[in-house]
């Protein structure tokens, strides 16, 4: 262990990312010696990541796809600056096998699955094919590519449809996130629902080639952390939960998945560690599973890098997963921590949750909401972990994915995480821009949340925005008036425009004693 | 669930009675001049900017009698109380849309403030943050626009004296009464990208009807027709960015 201290896995490490990613990983690279080096676009040429790592390279305009979405660019960044190896992170490049590719061709190391893995399990089609081969059960579904771009076919794709069942899923070949994804409940809606999410997979990934598969419902979604070492030996460090979803993107995310028995939990491993093993995975990957009300386990897909929720499992497993990846990069046999952390994954100690605060607003169909940012207090104290590049003042781009922090808690089980996570949050404050934050509030609230039960139609089945956001109406309009006339707005409305800081609730009230006198 | 009591303190969820217009009995009703409206600013891109009317409690000439519990206090002044005599107990108390609340903001600083409402189960505290806000409807039209949040709701609000409403209420019926059926100014409620408009000046349209496709933070939404009518105008093209507030488009 004393020859791991005195040589890091590299000397130098571009992250191609932004965000609380990009922190993430810059860190792990502080932690093991290794230095840093940021890439960035004009959106971001004073955001959190470029302020921490050592050096940073300006890579492009403020759209993704002339900056973090630039292969060429970022390759050359790492090239000129003399880095060793490239971090993806998740989202933008980390799951293009092309990257990868050019990455590898360049002579540096991906801090990944290598491109043939990548390539492999990353395209979702390919994936069920391995995973029908190994054994696995797999949603139902289509396991080519529908051809929307060719009218002649329509019937073809109609039939299938009709043989898989409806409501029925459109997904993206090169998917992932939920774009590209539709739901389409009857077999009118197909062909729209084909060409949107086509033209959105397009968009986001260069790939608009889209199956098809049967929404199961009510399902959990349930995913295994994996790691995979030169030689073939892959390991499962934990599931986690992560049913609470809105347009199929992860809201609420927990570790371990409640309520699952020892069996069961030893079972979902094997399975994932089944398919990752048939694709022959190195590094660090994550097999969804879909879990249907009779308990049984439907292949999703993998994710080949490091998942937004990590952190969860790093927090129940006691495993540092990013840095796990430098040293799996390198060439190393999977490491003892590694390895005893998934001897203890099926019977956890301990029990974690991450809530996704995302600039969106709960109460319009979690429309994006990008803005400034005019107050910003995140929570601290016991057993709270908070992964975030937001501050206070900071601009939140329209440009990129809308997920400004991540509040992760963890307690000795389940009830005391969640009593944390409603104290974490209630600590939180944010104004300038509306987040999902009355959405985590609530789900730490709700029986349904309390007892366990999890399905990926929470949020349909238990989320009022529009009501919620009512409710906290009125105390506002209250709150505003009550200051207002604490500071004559009628009689000089000119004056009132600037607010000075308040001396009291209004005049005559007196404020000094307290807001407890109530109580009996 | 304590904050759902918070959610149902008296005058706090009331129906607001602006429309369909004062009642004679409200009319009679002398407003007090220091009285505040206060509505959800309209283009938060949220429904329901219901207003509510708060005024201080009425300051009597003679002194008022012991006011015990709460709740409507009706023509009775809750008044005396705030002048000098009154029990230590019995601040806090403000007229919301006519009914006495038992309300009291308490501000700790230039952003935090705590609420408390006294329900049928007790005082309820709510944390909330206040906010100035830089964009008002104009340096002297009188209101003045804040942000407010409470259980991380941020929740834009309009604050005008009450008086100054009333009369802008009037004049804009007297307005309403002589054009009616104008055009219809279609905004961004969201900042992105333009990825496709699919109408030109002089198409038809039906509500619901898609009108264009905005990109933000990679996620595509479609904007339909509000209602039927003609487009008239196109203020947007491809690949064009807009910001909260811009106009879009014009139907007739």
């Amino acid at each position: 262990m004393a020859a791991r201290r005195a040589a890091p896995p590299f000397r130098r490490v571009l992250i191609a990312n932004r965000g609380e990613i990009a922190l993430r990983i810059i860190r792990a690279c502080r932690e093991l010696g290794m230095e840093a080096v940021a890439v960035y676009s004009d959106a971001d040429a004073s955001a959190m990541h470029v302020r921490l790592a050592d050096r940073a390279v300006h890579i492009g305009p403020s759209p993704a796809i002339d900056s973090y979405l630039s292969i060429d660019r970022v390759v050359k960044a790492a090239l000129s600056t003399g880095c060793d190896a490239i971090h993806p992170g998740y989202g933008f490049l980390a799951e293009r096998s092309a990257f990868a590719r050019a990455v590898e061709a360049a002579g540096l190391v991906f801090v990944g699955p290598p491109s043939g893995s990548i390539q492999a399990l990353g395209d979702k089609l390919q994936a069920r094919g391995f995973a029908r081969r190994a054994g696995v059960p797999v949603v139902p579904g289509t396991l080519e590519p529908a051809r929307v771009d060719r009218p002649d076919e329509v019937a073809s794709i109609v039939a299938q449809a009709n043989e898989i069942g409806y409501p029925l899923l459109v997904k993206a070949a090169a998917g992932g996130g939920g774009r590209g994804m539709r739901r389409v409940a009857a077999p009118a809606d197909l062909p729209a629902a084909l060409a949107a999410g086509s033209r959105e997979a397009a968009d986001a990934f260069g790939d608009g080639a889209v199956y098809l598969e049967r929404e199961i419902i009510p399902a959990r979604h349930i995913e295994v952390q994996l790691l995979g070492a030169t030689g073939g030996r892959v390991i499962a460090i934990g599931e986690r939960d992560c049913s609470i979803q809105r347009r199929h993107q992860k809201l609420v995310e927990e570790a371990p998945a409640p309520g699952l028995a020892p069996d069961e939990r030893r079972q979902l491993h094997v399975l994932a560690v089944r398919v990752a093993s048939a694709a022959g995975l190195v590094n660090a990957a994550t097999a969804e599973f879909l879990r249907a009300p009779d308990g049984s386990f439907y292949f999703l897909e993998v994710n080949t890098r490091l998942q937004v929720e990590h952190g969860v499992t790093e927090l129940v497993s006691g495993l540092d997963i990013v840095r796990e990846q430098f040293w799996l990069a390198a060439g190393r046999a999977l490491s003892a921590e590694a390895i005893a952390a998934s001897e203890r994954a099926v019977e956890p100690a301990g029990h974690a949750i991450e809530v996704r605060i995302a600039a969106e607003d709960p109460s319009r169909a979690f429309t994006p909401t990008p803005g400034i940012v005019r107050r910003w207090a995140m929570p601290s104290g016991p057993g709270v972990r908070v992964d975030t590049a937001t501050a206070q003042g900071d601009r939140v781009p329209p440009d990129y994915d809308n997920l400004v922090a991540k509040i992760m808690v963890h307690a000795g089980d389940r009830p005391a995480a969640i009593g944390r996570l409603r104290r974490a949050l209630d600590e939180t404050e944010i104004a300038g821009i509306q987040t999902t934050l009355p959405f985590h509030r609530f789900v730490a609230r709700h029986p349904a949340f309390l007892e366990g039960e999890l399905s990926t139609g929470w949020v349909g089945d238990w989320w009022d925005g529009p009501a919620e956001l009512a409710r906290a109406t009125g105390p506002a309009l209250l709150a505003a008036g009550l200051d207002a006339l604490g500071h004559g707005l009628a009689t000089s409305p000119v004056a009132a425009a600037s607010m000075p800081p308040a001396e009291g609730g209004w005049p005559g009230a007196g404020r000094a004693s307290g807001t407890d006198r109530w109580r009996p | 669930m304590a904050a759902m009591t918070a959610r149902q303190a008296p005058g706090v969820d009331r129906t607001p009675r602006r429309d369909p217009g004062p009642t004679a009995a409200e009319e009679a009703r002398i407003v007090d001049p220091r009285a505040v409206r206060v509505g959800v600013a309209a283009p938060s891109g949220r429904a329901g900017g219901e207003a509510i009317v708060i005024e201080p409690p009425e300051v009597p000439l003679a002194p008022a009698p012991h006011v015990v519990g709460t709740g409507i206090l009706g023509g009775i002044s809750a008044e005396s109380i705030a002048l000098a005599e009154a029990p230590d107990d019995d601040d806090g108390i403000a007229i919301v849309d006519g009914t006495a609340v038992r309300a009291r903001l308490e501000r700790l600083d230039d952003v935090h403030g705590v609420l408390t409402v006294l329900g049928d189960a007790g005082p309820v505290r709510t944390p909330v943050l206040l906010l100035p806000l830089e964009r008002h409807a104009g340096p002297s039209s009188g209101v003045v626009r804040r942000e407010v949040v409470v259980d991380g709701w941020q929740v834009e609000v309009e604050i005008e004296s009450e008086r100054r409403a009333s009369l802008r209420e009037r004049a804009r019926r007297g307005r309403e009464e002589t054009a009616h059926g104008g055009p219809t100014h279609v905004r961004a409620i969201i900042p992105g990208r333009i990825v496709s408009v699919s109408v030109v000046p002089g198409d038809p349209v039906e509500a619901g009807q898609q009108l264009l496709v905005v990109e933000a933070m990679k996620m595509q939404n479609e904007l339909r027709a509000p209602r039927d009518g003609v487009v008239s105008s196109v203020s947007v093209g491809v690949g064009g960015t807009i910001e909260v507030g811009d106009l879009l488009l014009v139907l007739e």
